[in-house]
């Protein structure tokens, strides 16, 4: 019986802590700063959600089967358990469950990606972003570009302004390796492959400054090419872009 | 072989639906060259042990009642106890594969290492 | 110096348990100065190039030269006696496997100890344009893919051979639905692994000629395409932990129904999941790829979700056998519930990644780094020690202390976790993978250093388990025939067997005949 007092008192902790943490309703990842960042995260909240029943079941089934059927003192020597091998309805329906979830969650994750990676016929800004051993360059329509300082471990980061609410179509590729435009607090990241240029779009729905990292391992300083994004209102937006290098297209 | 043999069947099945598949899904040439090119090993694979008739006849593997005193006294072939071919061979792979790294002079060192530990492993099959 | 040489199945298997083991030892090593340098935020423990080698080699290491070699020892060891065979079908191709697993960890370490700019520093997956001569110049990555290739050559010949010993030496009586699950597993894993290993020698083959011959296979300037690689490398990418992840659950499914003193429930739904889980495995490989832009999404995702059921499915089965059962609680059961424990949380965060909008914020992030630590370390090294715990009596004659044993668990399992449940938290909040270091402020300092804590304190659990084999060793505690009550034929034969395995076959009926040999009035 201590045991199994034991066993409740642990599982009360651990289902606490879970609790806290789907509390705060997010689950670790970041609430998202643009509209596609939106179904993202209601993905991850679903799919979480959906973990922890199942997660739970079967802590639950592993941890009443140590309890309850643990061997006793008072067991003779060389006792036997039930030698039951099979019990078909319950095969089924172990089965034909997760088929069921996976079937959903297939369903739930597809309808997310199509809306995260839906491109607008019209975008309201294209950005061209090209990766480069070690750093970016963020070029706009009119030619206006801004380019990362040499890198390093003390590099200023190069800041890629947006204006808020607008829909921003970034065509990304790269000058050299495979990187990754990552800016994790928009729940999204692409590579940026040598040849090819990928286009996505960014709708963001806050202002402010957001962290951006490379993804994509590309050698020495990988870690160190870091940029940032910032998201202001239409009007600082043009008066910043005024004030940056046109290079000629 | 008969569970196996029906595997293998089930293997080149998969891989040649998924190849097909995934060609009229995605139009991407890598992928479906590899789905079908996988059905292919199970595939041979099976052909061989059908047409030898691994399928049909009775082993005392595959028989539920068998004895082991049924076969006792067996014998399956030799089992050679030592041999220092593996270590040479595995030697004349990598001087051979080294010489892509560091010139072709390594190519006849290698290559008369791996010629030499080939001529032994036979000469010991032999006995 | 007899050793070396000899070709019995069981000799080569305990070379291979040792052989596995010290590069597990190396791996972790390097494990240990890589938390070492991310514990706090611009410490600088080694060179920015020194940490990148770091990684590459530790990947490498863990997964071709430990994982899946150890498998393949206890394979070797374990599948002739458990099929009531006197050795595999090839005894010599099967020493030649080993000496090629040699050669090749002769290279993969020779290619990260090469001189300053020449070390191979790319990543074990080594992708282009980055692992081109260009920019991974020196000799270094050409060493490895060479010991790659030895890899691909050593895993082939041993899949062949198993395969053949499997289905042509099975004792009388032993049909394929009564072979141990371990078995089973086994040859599912030799079947992937002809099937898989191939277009990985063909990627790899294409970058030593591009890096040596000017080939332009992967050059997008030159009309190429590096995400070819990517198709055929992960076309066995995938695969391979499934090779990593198979044998364990058979080893698990040998020592659950053991100390649970009761049948397996559900063989055959087991071994179809098996099945199923080996065939699904080859269709999955580009959800690694999910964020290139170059492949169909939904495809992937769909396979990716549907591998999941069969996996989930084995839950149940490990279950139902201790349902109603009398469970032991000795170290081979505590490893085998922490291996569940830890592999739940591995596969549903993989069920995570399979939705691609998830993949694009977790793709290259600590989080996957977590989860697969989940499955790889938690998941095989957890049925490693279990493996161990349970067959080291058989292997040697002799029993590992249960006290030190308890205490290699425990602190293996808190160690484990507090290791690597951090860093779900870290990929989440933005940290990538393949940081040498990372900018304070951002969130990622404690995550880190309790991670790095936890990696020390699994460094204890191992040195540990290593006093205790060398003291089981010296003391000598005899373990008899077969100290657990086990099922399979390996436990109706000596500790250690005769280098015939067997005197004497008993009757074959069920899925365990050394049982029914000891519960007559139990038997089919």
């Amino acid at each position: 019986m201590r045991r199994g007092r034991l066993v409740f008192t642990i599982s009360a902790c651990v289902a606490a802590v879970l609790l806290v943490g789907a509390c705060s309703g997010s689950f670790g990842m970041p609430r998202g700063a643009s509209e596609q960042a939106q179904e993202t995260f209601q993905n991850w909240q679903i799919f979480f959600i959906a973990a922890i029943p199942v997660a739970g079941i079967v802590y639950v089934l592993i941890a009443w089967s140590i309890v309850r059927y643990r061997r006793r003192r008072s067991d003779p020597p060389g006792a036997l358990g039930s030698q039951r091998t099979e019990n078909l309805p319950a095969e089924i329906v172990y089965t034909a469950v997760p088929v069921v979830i996976v079937v959903a969650l297939f369903v739930l994750a597809i309808r997310t990606d199509d809306r995260v990676t839906a491109i607008s016929p019209d975008p309201d800004l294209v950005v061209r972003v090209e990766a480069f051993a070690w750093g970016w360059r963020f070029t706009y329509p009119d030619g206006e570009t801004v380019v990362s300082p040499p890198s390093g471990e003390d590099a200023a980061e190069p800041v890629m302004m947006l204006p808020h609410g607008e829909t921003i179509r970034i065509s990304l590729t790269s000058n050299d390796t495979i990187h990754a435009f990552w800016v994790p607090e928009f729940l999204y990241k692409h590579d940026a492959i040598p040849g090819r240029t990928f286009e996505f779009d960014v709708t963001p729905t806050e202002m402010g400054t957001f962290q951006g990292h490379c993804a994509e391992f590309c050698g020495l300083n990988h870690a160190y090419m870091n940029f940032e994004v910032q998201v202001v209102s239409r009007q600082d937006f043009d008066a910043w872009l005024g004030q940056q290098e046109r290079v000629a297209a | 072989m008969r569970v196996a043999t029906r595997y293998f069947v089930l293997l080149f099945l998969f891989a040649s639906v998924a190849g097909i598949v995934y060609w009229f899904i995605t139009y991407e040439a890598v992928g479906t060259i590899l789905l079908l090119a996988f059905a292919c090993t199970p595939a041979i694979i099976a052909v061989f042990a059908i047409r030898h008739g691994s399928m049909s006849g009775r082993r005392p593997e595959d028989d539920a009642e068998a004895d082991p005193a049924t076969e006792a006294g067996e014998v399956l072939g030799p089992f050679p106890a030592e041999t220092v071919w593996p270590i040479f061979l595995v030697l004349g792979t990598i001087v051979t594969g080294a010489s892509l790294v560091y010139g072709l002079i390594l190519v006849p060192v290698g290559a008369a290492l791996l010629v030499w530990a080939v001529l032994g492993f036979t000469r010991e099959s032999r006995g | 110096m007899h050793r070396l040489v000899s070709t019995d199945h069981k000799n080569i298997g305990i070379l291979y348990c040792v052989s596995a083991f010290v590069f597990f030892l190396v791996g972790g090593s390097l494990a240990e100065v890589m938390r070492t340098e991310l514990m706090e935020p611009s410490r600088q423990v080694v060179s920015n190039e020194t940490y990148n080698t770091l990684f590459t080699i530790h990947g490498t290491v863990m997964i071709f030269l430990f994982v899946a070699p150890f498998a393949t020892g206890l394979a070797n060891y374990f599948i002739p006696l458990q099929i009531g065979a006197p050795d595999m079908a090839f005894p010599r191709l099967n020493l030649t496997s080993f000496y090629f697993y040699i050669g090749a960890g002769v290279l993969v370490l020779l290619a990260g100890v090469a001189a300053a700019g020449q070390a191979a520093a790319m990543g074990w997956t080594a992708y282009p344009p980055l692992s081109e001569i260009r920019l991974s110049p020196g000799v270094g990555p050409d060493l490895w893919i060479l010991g790659l290739v030895l890899v691909v050559i050593s895993n082939v010949l041993n899949g062949v051979n198993i395969l053949t010993t499997v289905f042509l030496m099975r004792a009388p009586g032993m049909t394929m639905w009564r072979l141990p699950v371990f078995t089973w597993n086994m040859v599912v894993v030799a079947i992937l692994g002809l099937v898989a290993f191939p277009p990985a020698a063909a990627a790899l083959t294409l970058l030593l000629i591009g890096r040596r011959l000017g080939g332009l296979v992967y050059d997008a300037a030159a009309g190429g395409d590096p995400t070819i690689y990517q198709h055929l490398f992960w076309f066995l990418g995938h695969p391979e932990v499934y090779i990593l992840i198979l044998p364990f659950f058979g080893v698990i499914t040998e020592i659950i129904p053991v100390f649970s003193r009761k049948p397996l429930f559900g063989y055959t739904g087991f071994l179809l999941a098996t099945l199923t889980i080996g065939m699904l495995s080859t269709g999955v490989w580009a959800h690694h790829m999910f964020t290139t832009g170059v492949i169909d999404n939904p495809f992937f995702a769909a396979m990716t979700l549907l591998i999941a059921v069969p996996t989930g499915v084995k839950f149940f089965n490990w279950i139902g056998s201790m349902w109603g059962g009398k469970i032991w609680l000795a170290v081979p059961m505590l490893f085998s519930i922490g291996f569940m424990l830890n592999f739940l949380i591995g596969g549903v965060t993989g069920v995570m990644l399979a939705s691609p909008a998830l993949d694009y914020q977790a793709h290259d992030t600590y989080f996957v780094v977590a989860h697969f630590h989940y499955t790889m370390l938690g998941g095989s090294v957890f049925g490693i020690f279990a493996a161990i715990y349970f067959w080291f009596p058989k292997m040697t004659g002799v029993m590992l202390s249960e006290k030190l044993g308890r205490v290699v668990f425990a602190m293996l399992l808190v160690g484990f976790n507090l290791t690597f449940w951090p860093q779900f938290v870290l990929g989440q909040r933005g940290m990538p993978r393949r940081y040498v270091d990372y900018a304070s402020g951002l969130g990622y300092d404690t995550p880190n250093f309790v991670s790095t804590i936890g990696a020390y304190l699994m460094g204890v659990a191992v040195a540990v388990f290593l006093v205790d084999v060398w003291r089981s060793l010296r003391r000598r505690t005899p373990a008899g025939d077969d100290p657990w009550g086990g099922y399979s034929l390996e436990w109706a034969t000596s500790s250690p067997p005769p280098e015939h395995n067997f005197d004497e076959l008993p009757k074959i009926r069920s899925l365990r005949p050394a049982f029914d040999r000891e519960h007559p009035e139990l038997a089919p």
